[in-house]
């Protein structure tokens, strides 16, 4: 295990671009393994000692051993996906709401109505049962006011993008901390099903 | 369509005129002409160069103020995806105090200016006079802060638009805290919604003696980004040779 472990720990693929442009091994259990733990560091939690594996912009993994998930999400979405059956979860962090904006684009974690059914069928091929879904949505932030981009607002849209894309896929969705003013950073624990939000520089709230 | 496309194209190369005849019919795609011709590297290193001189500006403007000096990285033009440039500053969980001026006129520029939350905290107390930053009332702690943003972006503002001519006026600060990837992402956001590549300018600097520091980032339009270019070249082709006689001119009714 150690060995292993160590191995794991010295494979260096500090952009993950090969990952980026495959989809089909972008959620692929065995794939998405070795390059989180290359990225990965160990943190004492207040009850157990859980590995962080950092989730980047537009991209999605999906676990089967006890980590915790980060990302930090602003006007994008993060969507924690939990199996509470196989006690395995995914996290996929989106861009943008709609992939028809581009044809030429193939990342299927960049767009709310593709990421969630890819997370979605990643999870049930990890797991033996399709039932047990649930999701919480965190980030959608509307940040500067000023920023020309917002005038669409991009982040309320995201919300309902992803809102959308779970009701159609029958994920049900327990919780969410969206909207607002601040950047959040997001911690999924993929054993509990628990999601800690840092709103800011604000103390950290579960939801 | 066709035809104001091929004008763009006239000094690009052949695989960008073929790429922009397959998409044509997208009116999405043939924003990726719009911008600048990424493969071109001169015009990437004008505008690093560009970026470096209004980042010295800056940083000259916070040294005067604080009586320190200021140690410059060297600067860095990251042009690659959008999702993959929080990957390019490597900054991830840092939780950060962001001030953004947006600059508007007949083009738009955004620029942010982000601190390490220690680091800001410091600035607050120098600023200030006060012994602790914890003496100081959180309205002056911000205002103090947006102040020094718009110092150092009005030096960066004044070193670009002096040498090229561009027009831009700069809008009120905001202030934001949160970590570092996610203050980035709206304009992230903003260039992924027009092209498929981000052209993102990346200036670290730090007081010297303190392992904290602060970046300058901005993120130049489209339109900008051309405009800076095609002036900085009327600058390059220019006849400098009548500019050293008229030099030697002066030196000699000097004498």
């Amino acid at each position: 295990m150690w060995t292993r472990l160590c191995n794991l720990l010295f494979t260096v693929n500090p952009l993950n671009t090969s990952l980026a442009k495959l989809p089909q091994n972008s959620y692929g259990a065995k794939p998405s393994l070795a390059s989180s733990f290359a990225t990965s560091k160990v943190v004492q939690n207040s009850e157990k000692s859980f590995q962080e594996v950092r989730v980047d912009m537009a991209d999605m993994k999906v676990e089967t051993k006890p980590v915790v998930l980060i990302t930090n999400v602003g006007s994008c979405v993060a969507i924690c996906i939990h199996d509470s059956v196989n006690k395995s979860g995914g996290l996929a962090h989106i861009m943008l709401p709609d992939s028809k904006i581009t044809k030429n684009d193939v990342l299927v974690s960049k767009y709310a109505d593709t990421a969630v059914p890819a997370l979605a069928e990643a999870l049930r091929k990890s797991g033996r049962s399709s039932f047990g879904l649930s999701a919480k949505i965190a980030g959608g932030a509307n940040m500067f006011s000023n920023l020309k981009a917002n005038s669409l607002n991009i982040g309320e849209k995201n919300v309902e993008a992803v809102k959308e894309a779970l009701e159609n896929n029958g994920i049900k969705l327990l919780a969410e901390d969206v909207r607002g003013t601040c950047g959040r950073r997001v911690a999924f624990n993929i054993v509990t099903g628990k999601v800690h939000v840092r709103c800011g520089n604000k103390e950290v709230t579960e939801i | 369509m066709f035809h104001i496309i091929v004008k763009m194209c006239k000094n690009g190369e052949k695989k960008m005129t073929e790429n922009v005849f397959e998409n044509a019919n997208q009116s999405k795609d043939s924003s990726l002409v719009k911008g600048l011709d990424t493969k071109n590297k001169l015009d990437l290193e004008i505008l690093l160069e560009l970026g470096n001189m209004g980042a010295g500006n800056a940083t000259t403007s916070l040294s005067d103020m604080l009586h320190e000096r200021i140690v410059v990285e060297v600067p860095k033009l990251h042009v690659a995806a959008p999702h993959l440039v929080p990957k390019l500053f490597g900054k991830h969980d840092q939780p950060s105090v962001g001030i953004y001026m947006p600059l508007r006129g007949s083009t738009d520029c955004d620029v942010l200016l982000l601190f390490e939350v220690e680091e800001a905290k410091k600035i607050v107390e120098m600023i200030t006079m006060t012994p602790s930053p914890d003496n100081v009332d959180s309205n002056m702690k911000r205002s103090a802060i947006e102040e020094l943003g718009s110092i150092m972006i009005g030096g960066f503002l004044s070193a670009i638009s002096n040498f090229t001519g561009v027009e831009l006026i700069p809008m009120p600060p905001e202030l934001v805290t949160g970590s570092f990837d996610a203050l980035l992402d709206g304009f992230l956001l903003k260039q992924a919604l027009v092209s498929d590549v981000a052209l993102v300018f990346d200036g670290c600097f730090r007081r010297t003696g303190s392992a904290a520091g602060g970046t300058l980032v901005v993120f130049p339009s489209f339109e900008l980004q051309k405009l800076l270019v095609n002036k900085s070249q009327e600058w390059l082709n220019r006849d400098y040779s009548v500019m050293v006689t008229a030099e030697e001119h002066t030196f000699r009714r000097v004498e």
